[in-house]
Order: structure tokens, then sequence, then C-alpha cells
């Protein structure tokens, strides 16, 4: 019988007619009466001395509300730190810069006025006298310490080591040793909505924020806790939000100042980040540099790998820090190598702040080791597809603890590349390359990646009620930002109920309506805000089932549950909502699962113009392992929207900063994304290994290819033109692939 | 990135907006496309005190073949004439085909239609099409203020990077190619990052042919200096000569001499130097067998 669920199904996103018709409500969007404007005057050097802020002009702007830099608080709010404070416990980070500027475009003022064009009439009007200081702009440069960004203390803000060292003997007595190094260069998240926040003091001190978010949770707590309110007065709302990222998780500067100003002046105020903003002075993801060293004996397995990655994690450490020792503990990637040691570190560095973006410290492992695994199979003269199977973790090893910590749960890997080669008909395109290279014609090459990522973490909430009217609302701890959770955790609340999925409505990024959450990040809505609402739906009709047993006065055990919501009991028929008419019938649940390992293996084909070092990507296959899929057109849409990302790092997107640390790239035409032009043929396929520690079975989805494609395209690359695939620096610029091909 | 105050008129005639810009004491810009004003204004790199806008000036939309004692015929275009007018070809012969093979590469169908070649002109970006193609052909381009009026050509008119003959009080009120004889091969590349990106390097060419050999050679280049210039060393070792493999290597080898890019993150000079060499020989490859396909 059908699932009126519709579980796994490919059902149309319900969000969409909304969206599609111009009905979405953004932060931008929304009508708030009364409501002000924020600009922010902005530090225009990297390092340096703040002596003075006059805001005397900008105050005396027609339509300005109000100016403030730290000098002119009595109490500068601090930014909390995100997952690592002790690297940032003694390194404070004032809402607004206080003494000292430490990257450039740090708010240094808020100007706040009738409306945007005015905000930044006031803002152009500031006048801010610094003191310049030498700026560090890359990790190594930094981390000797000779300019210290908080003075008697090192720049170096982590530095962990994970898995054991590796015996210097198995260098020397290896048949093969690649040792190398790789620069993944900063990011900008470019979600078409950047970042954006509305606060709103209320009657009676409540204050409510709309915030284009994914932890709503922890921005009230963070909130209430920076501005010393208490955490039940702050009501968070997210509204229609146009991507995130990662750079939306945290507690920016920006919305403590704009947060302040809105109490001080007891009038709603709005900031909208603009594009400028976004790509001169907003977050910062990857900038790591990295030193490989990998050991294999004559037969092509892996005997050692060692990492040592360091982080540019920008002018403080709260957001970024804990990124590289992400890095460090994904470093065995998807392979039963018997040592992987490695040291991470995370250097402060005169840039913007580092924070997660989409794959947040996997792409950066999976670029160090996939595209080591490729040198090494040039080295000793393998096909790098057999060199792989070789090494990769036995599909009955798992559960697979790896050197570097992490408990991997499953998985079949040899069968995801083995998917990916037969996809992409992977002799064929080896016989196109060698007759290319017989008739000198243009270099084609071909390049894979297998992945072993990470999603998941923490816990989440999740709530069913059933409704007299025979409806059903699903409340979840987690946030939305583009994936599509009033469609798919429907499906997963009305398939466990046996009810039409239109029947069950969700609430969810309200923080006055949701008690607890934690939020939408590291791929983990489906596979633990999925599994906590199908918990939750389960003992929604274990609460059924006790329910009618007391009024049929039959044992629980007779009881029956039909599709269509109802339950029998000795020919008494009750819908669900029929049980809920006299008393709420409502269930909670908050689930604690493990962390999970998806996995899958992408494979390129690329032509190179040798001339020019034009790269044409003319080939890609995607295979991908999340486990159970809810809503394929779901999870292919962030497959899609990832690869893309994943092609932008691979071939075209840098943060260019100048020698004094100014951004060169502050608009679109410099900070390059691919656009549809640029989009080659993929093809998308999964196997399906479900997660074994969940009753719903989902793995994370939606991060992998920006994770699977920059190695396979640099592979790929490498191959056409018949060099180390470490020669080769992201973005591969078409001088870049010309220097390398010469 | 909203824009700094200014004052905003639509004007109706040509003579209310060389009114305006007399007025106007240099600060005052006009609005056609609005494709990289509107954008300076929103970064506020160009705060104008004043924008006129032409958009509803009657008579400004003008699109026609003139015929001109002594030099022939040339198609005259006027100030609100879209890019994307060209995308079909607009002339039936070689000029208009060269005009809709470049047309593509103007960022993308919705700048297309609203951005304008005579706004193009005006800005003078160091690697746009128009410029590119108006220094190549020898274009004509006609000033007028408010007590006269000018004709320059498109080497006199352009000056640097974002930068022209133009005085403040001046509008530009056409510009005219020259039609190509009937048996021109006609040929334009770029070397881009994507397909929405400003062009790194352009390359303009149009070989006229006359019993096998060059008869007439143009080349123009942008990318390599701060505005669009001829090759005139690579036109040279052309004319007179049956465009071969080998005398088309041997021009491209001569086109590029002395690089003075435009600043870029993504390209050093030396690579575009080379670069350049790449795209003049492509161009000229492709010029020839358009006169093979015609002929």
């Amino acid at each position: 019988m059908a699932d009126p669920g519709d579980m796994g199904q490919a059902v149309a996103r319900v969000e969409d007619g909304p969206l599609v018709r111009g009905h979405g409500q953004f932060v931008a969007d929304l009508r708030v009466p009364g409501c002000l404007e924020a600009a922010f005057v902005r530090s225009g050097v990297a390092h340096g001395l703040l002596r003075s802020v006059d805001l005397t002009a900008s105050r005396r702007t027609p339509g300005v509300r109000g100016a403030w830099s730290a000098s002119h608080l009595d109490d500068v709010p601090l930014v909390p730190a995100m997952l690592y404070p002790e690297g940032a416990l003694d390194r404070p980070w004032p809402a607004l810069a206080t003494d000292r500027v430490r990257y450039a475009g740090e708010p240094v003022a808020i100007v706040v006025a009738e409306n945007r064009y005015v905000a930044e009439d006031g803002r152009d009007r500031a006048r801010i006298s610094t003191e310049p200081l030498p700026a560090v702009l890359d990790s190594a440069q930094a981390g000797r310490d000779e300019v210290p960004l908080f003075p008697g203390l090192s720049n170096v803000a982590v530095d962990v080591t994970v898995g054991e060292p590796v015996d210097p003997r198995v260098w020397e007595r290896a048949a093969a040793v690649v040792d190398t190094t790789y620069r993944y260069p900063a990011l900008c998240h470019t979600s078409v909505e950047a970042r954006a926040i509305l606060s709103r003091p209320e009657p009676g001190g409540v204050l409510t924020v709309w915030c284009s978010h994914q932890a709503p949770h922890r921005l009230r707590n963070d909130l209430a806790a920076a501005l010393g309110l208490p955490t039940d007065v702050v009501r968070v709302i997210v509204p229609d939000v146009g991507g995130a990222f990662g750079g939306k998780s945290e507690t920016w500067p920006e919305y403590l100042a704009v947060t302040a100003a809105a109490l001080r002046l007891a009038r709603p105020v709005r900031w909208v980040e603009d594009r400028a903003e976004a790509l001169s002075a907003g977050p910062r993801g990857r900038a790591q540099t990295q030193r490989v060293r990998l050991a294999a004996d004559a037969d092509g397995r892996f005997l050692a790998m060692e990492l040592h990655t360091d982080a540019a994690v920008g002018g403080y450490p709260h957001m970024g820090a804990f990124l590289p020792e992400v890095t460090a503990r994904m470093a065995t990637g998807a392979y039963a190598t018997p040592e992987v040691h490695v040291r991470a570190r995370a250097v402060l560095t005169n840039t913007p702040p580092l924070c997660p973006y989409r794959g947040a410290g996997r792409p950066e492992a999976a670029y160090a080791v996939e595209c080591t695994v490729d040198l090494l199979a040039r080295r000793i003269g393998m096909d790098p597809a057999e060199l792989r199977r070789r090494n990769f973790v036995r599909p009955d090893a798992f559960p697979y603890d790896t050197p570097t910590g992490f408990r991997y749960d499953s998985g079949d890997y040899p069968a995801a590349l083995d998917l990916a080669l037969k996809t992409l008909d992977y002799p064929r395109w080896r016989a196109e390359q060698a007759h290319r290279r017989a008739a000198d014609g243009t270099p084609l090459g071909i390049g894979v990646c297998a992945y072993v990522e990470r999603s998941g973490a923490g816990g989440e909430f999740g709530a069913v009620e059933a409704h007299a009217d025979g409806t059903f609302t699903a409340t979840s701890g987690c946030c939305a930002t583009g994936q599509a959770h009033a469609t798919t955790f429907a499906q997963v609340v009305a398939s466990a109920l046996g009810v039409d999925r239109h029947l069950v409505h969700l609430v969810e990024a309200d923080t006055s309506v949701v008690p607890r959450g934690v939020g939408s990040f590291a791929s983990r809505s489906m596979q633990n805000g999925g599994e906590a609402l199908l918990e939750a739906a389960h003992r929604l009709l274990a609460e059924a089932r006790r329910r009618l047993a007391a009024q049929a006065d039959v044992p629980e055990a007779e009881i029956v549950v039909q599709s269509g919501g109802t339950l029998h009991a000795r020919g008494r028929t009750r819908t669900l909502g029929e049980l809920a008419a006299h008393h709420p019938l409502r269930a909670e649940a908050q689930v604690e699962p493990p962390q999970a390992f998806p996995f899958g293996a992408y494979a390129a084909v690329v032509e190179v113009d040798r001339e020019l070092g034009i790269v044409r990507v003319l080939r890609l296959v995607a295979v991908d392992d999340y486990g159970t899929v809810v809503n394929p057109l779901v999870v292919h849409g962030q497959t899609y929207g990832s690869i893309a990302q994943g092609l932008g790092q691979a071939l075209y997107e840098e943060a260019v900063h100048d020698a004094d640390g100014r951004p060169r790239t502050v608009s679109l035409l410099e900070y390059l994304l691919p656009t549809l032009s640029e989009i080659p043929d993929i093809t998308l396929e999964e196997t399906c290994t479900p997660n074994p520690a969940t009753r719903l079975g989902a793995k994370g989805a939606g991060e992998a290819g920006c994770i699977g494609v920059p190695p396979a395209v640099v592979n790929a690359v490498a191959d056409a033109l018949q060099i180390d695939p470490s020669t080769l620096t992201v973005p591969l610029t078409p001088e870049t692939c010309w220097r390398a091909a010469r | 990135m909203k824009p700094a105050p200014f004052e905003y008129l639509a004007a109706r005639t040509c003579d209310e907006v060389i009114g305006a810009l007399a007025a106007g004491e240099g600060e005052t810009r006009v609005l056609a496309g609005g494709q990289s004003l509107l954008l300076e204004m929103n970064y506020r790199a160009v705060r104008p005190v004043q924008l006129v806008d032409i958009n509803r000036v009657r008579d400004f939309g003008g699109l026609d073949v003139v015929t001109v004692p002594d030099s022939g015929p040339w198609l005259c275009v006027g100030p609100l004439v879209r890019h994307g007018r060209f995308e079909q070809q607009v002339e039936a012969g070689p000029l208009g085909r060269l005009l809709a093979r470049a047309v593509h590469f103007i960022a993308h169908p919705p700048v297309r239609a609203r951005g304008t070649m005579l706004g193009s002109l005006a800005y003078a970006h160091p690697t746009a099409e128009w410029p590119t193609l108006a220094v190549t052909l020898d274009a004509r381009l006609d000033l007028v203020h408010e007590h006269g009026a000018r004709t320059l050509s498109a080497d006199d008119f352009i000056t640097g990077s974002f930068a022209t003959a133009r005085r403040p009080d001046e509008l530009l009120t056409r510009v005219c190619l020259p039609l190509l004889p009937t048996a021109t091969g006609v040929a334009f590349v770029e070397h881009r990052r994507t397909a929405a990106s400003f062009a790194q390097l352009a390359v303009a060419a149009a070989l006229s042919a006359q019993d096998g050999v060059v008869a007439d050679a143009r080349i123009g280049l942008a990318g390599t200096a701060a505005r669009p210039t001829r090759a005139r060393a690579a036109e040279a070792l052309l004319t007179g000569r049956a465009p071969t493999d080998e005398a088309i290597n041997r021009a491209a080898a001569a086109s590029v001499g002395v690089v003075d890019a435009p600043d870029d993150p993504h390209a050093g000079d030396s690579y575009r130097r080379h670069a350049a060499e790449v795209l003049v020989r492509r161009a000229l490859m492709q010029a020839r067998d358009d006169i093979a396909e015609r002929t």
C-alpha cells in the first residue's frame, strides 16, 4: 500500500510556491513600523592602533538617529566564542573596535538612520584615526609571532595533535614516500542573501530579533548573555533565509552592535549586509596551508600519513579556531592507513574572521588526502583508482576506529568508487586519453576523489501534536536555511503516522514557540532533527494506543494502528484527531545520535587548453551515500548546489587582498562564481548504507560536492597535463595551469 | 551599497541634456543603460551631483547606414541603441557579422538589454568590446556641446583606462563605424574567466582579401594596455601577403609589444603577453576562415 507520507519520494518542495511568486519574507522584506537602518563604519587598515573615532559629522547628517563607536558606549558587548572558548577567552573581541583593529573591514562604529541611504551618508562622514601596524596576512608569517595581534599572546590560538607520532623508520623503510604542500585559499560564503538582522525592543522589556540565522536558540542565548538580558526576554525568529553555508551560525559583532543600538534608541533597527560588505569584511572559509607526507609499501599499501595544517583564522579566533582540528580528525580519509598523525594550528592573521563554510574542515582534509593519493599513484605508476581500492577501509571493518580518534559508523567505499567509474565509463575516457596523447591532441584528464565526511553533532529536539481537526503540528529545533524542512520533515512524520503529508505542518525557527533546539549546520537536520521527529511521532502513536486502550478498556496489545492515522480495538475505530479531541495528544523527543560518516566518490573529466591554461570540465559524476534519503529531489538540489560551489573552489573563487591586507575582491566582478555557463554535464548516483545508529537511517547530505569536486578536478587537470597535482593551486586560474603545463 | 544623494533630471530633448551638462560644471553624468554607472554609484566610487536620464529622449535610438561622399557607407548608432540590438545582424555585410560576434561577449542578456553602445564607449573600460571594435575600425564619434560639435576618431577619443577626450559638458551623440568590403573576414575572440566576467584580453580582427592576398588588415587588442590599441606592426606584416599560417604566426608574434596591463588580481603580465599572442593568432585564423567560408 502506498505511503501517504511519501517517504523517500521526490515530491516538490512546498516552500517553492511562495518563493517563486515573490512572497518570500526575508529579513529585508519585513515591514516593521518605525524601523531604522544601520550601516557600519569599518576599518580601512588591516592592523593598527585605533586613536580616535569622530562621529560629529555623522550625527549631524539629517536623518541620522544615532552613531556610536566603542568610546561612546559604557559597556561594549563582547562577541561570544563558538565551540572553542579557550583560545578566545583571553583574546576579547569587542563588537566595535576599542583600541586596536585586527582586520580591514572590522566594525569601528555603527550609524543608525531613517533609511540605509542616509545611514551610509553618515557612515561616510565618520573620521577614524588609526596608527598602522604591520599586517600579518598568512599563517606562516603570523605563526612566527613577530607581529602579535594580541600583545603578550602568541598568534597561535590553537595547537592540537591527533594520532600517534609516526615511527621515523616507517619513512625510511617505505618503498615510496611522497611529501608535498598545499594551499587552500580563503573563500567567501556568497549566499544570495548575505547576513541580516532586525532587533525590536518591545514594551515590557521584551526583545524580538529577526535574523537570517542557522541556530536561533544559540543566537538568543548569546545575545542575552552579551547584552546582560535574561534569556527569556529575547525572542529570535528566523524568517526565510537565502542560504547560509555556515556563515550564519555565529553571533557576529554586527548583530550585537545593532541590538545594542536598538535598545539604546528603543526603536527597531535593521542591518542588511550588502555584497560589498560580505565580500570585503564578511566571514571567510577554508584558508589552510598544509604539508602532507604519505608512505606506501611496494604494493601501494599505505603505511603512514602525516599532516601539518595551519588555518589563517583571521583577527579573532572565536568562530574558526576549531576548524583545523576537524581537518585533523578527518585526515584518515577513506583509507585503512595504520598510522596517521596530524598537527593542526589556528593562527591569527589580519584578515576577516574564519568560520565554517560548507564542508567546514572536511574539504581541506579531503584535498590534502586525495591529491596526495594521486601524487603517490604517479610516483609508483599505478592507476589512481586501483591505488584507492587497495587501501580503502574494507566494508566488513565497520565500525572503524580511525587513528585520528573518530569512529566511522558504516560504509562501502569500494562500491561507491566502482559505481562512479562505471557511471563515468572510465575505460572509455582512458582510451580517449590515450588516443589524444598519441595524436598530440588537446590534453584530457580523469580525476577521482573518494571522500568520507562527518555529519551531525549534538542532540536535537522534536515534538509532534495531533489536533482534533485531523491536522498535525511537528515542532523542530532545527532551522531551515533552504533545506526544505517543511516538505521533508512532514514526509518523515506523516509516514510514521500513516497520514497524508499535507496534514502535517512544521513549526521551527522561533524560540518563543520551540522550547529548545540546536539548529541546522553540519548536515545535521535530517540525521538529528528528522530522527527526533520520527521518535516523537512513534511516541505519539504509543500515547494514542494507551489512550484508546483506556477508553475501550482493552489491552494495548490488541490495538492495531492502520494507515490514515487510525487505531482499531475490538470494533472501535478512532483517528488520532478524535483521540486528541478532549485532551492534548502530543509527544516530545530529545535524541542524541552520534555523528555519522557519509561517503562517496566523485569523478571528473577535464580538457585543458594547453596554450591558454583554460580548464573545461567535460563531465562530472557524483556518487554519494547519505544513508536513507527522505526526498531525493531535495537532496539532489543540495548536491547540485554543493557541486557548483565545489567547481567555484576548484576553478574560480579566492578572496584576494593586497600586501597591506586590504580586500581586492570586493564585488562579484572580482570574486568569481561559476555561472550556469560554467556548469558541466553532471550525473548523480547513490549508494545507500543506512545510518546504523538511528531509526530513520539518514546521514548528512548537502556538503559533499564542496568536498569531492575540488580534488577530483585538480587530479583530473594534473592527469591531463601529466604533472603532480601538488604543483597546482586552487583556484586553477588559466595562468596557474599555463605555468604548470610549461 | 546605496548611492550618495544626487539630483535626477529626466530629459526629453537633446538640448535639455546638453543644457544640463553645461550647467552641471562637471558634476552631471548622463544615465543611459546605467549598467556601469549605477554600480559605481552604489559603491560610491562616483558621486555625481546630478544624473540626466536620456532614456526618454526621442530620436536617440537611431541606427542607420549613412553614405558619406568620398568615404563610403557608415553604420551610425545613436545613444539609446542597446547592446542586444546587435545580436541579430544589423547590417548584412562583414561589419554586421563582426558586431553580432562581439556582442555575445558583453556580460549577459539582462545587461545587454539595458546597456548601450555609446554608454560603453563613453565609459571606456580597458577591455570592453565596443571600444575595442571602435579603435580597430577607426570609428568616428560625434560630440555635441552647448556651443558646437566636434567629431573625433576612436583613437583620439579613448585616451586611457576609463578615460576619454569627452569634456564634461559634451554629450556623445553618435558613433559611426565604416562598413567593411564584402570580401572581409572578421573575428572577435576573448579570454575571460567566466561567461559573466569582463575580458582579460580581447582581440578584434578584420582581414580584407583581394586575389588571395590581404589588402587591408585591422587588428585591435584590448587588455595589454590601458586602452585598446591597434597592432599596427602585425597589420603591416600581413598586408600585401597571403594569410598563410606562417604569416599569421609572425603577425601574432609582432602584435604584442610592451604590456602595460590593467590591474587584475588574477593574471600577471607575462601570462597576459603570452595569451595575447595566442589570441591574436586565433583571431586571425578565424578571420581567414571567415573569408574562405564566404568566397
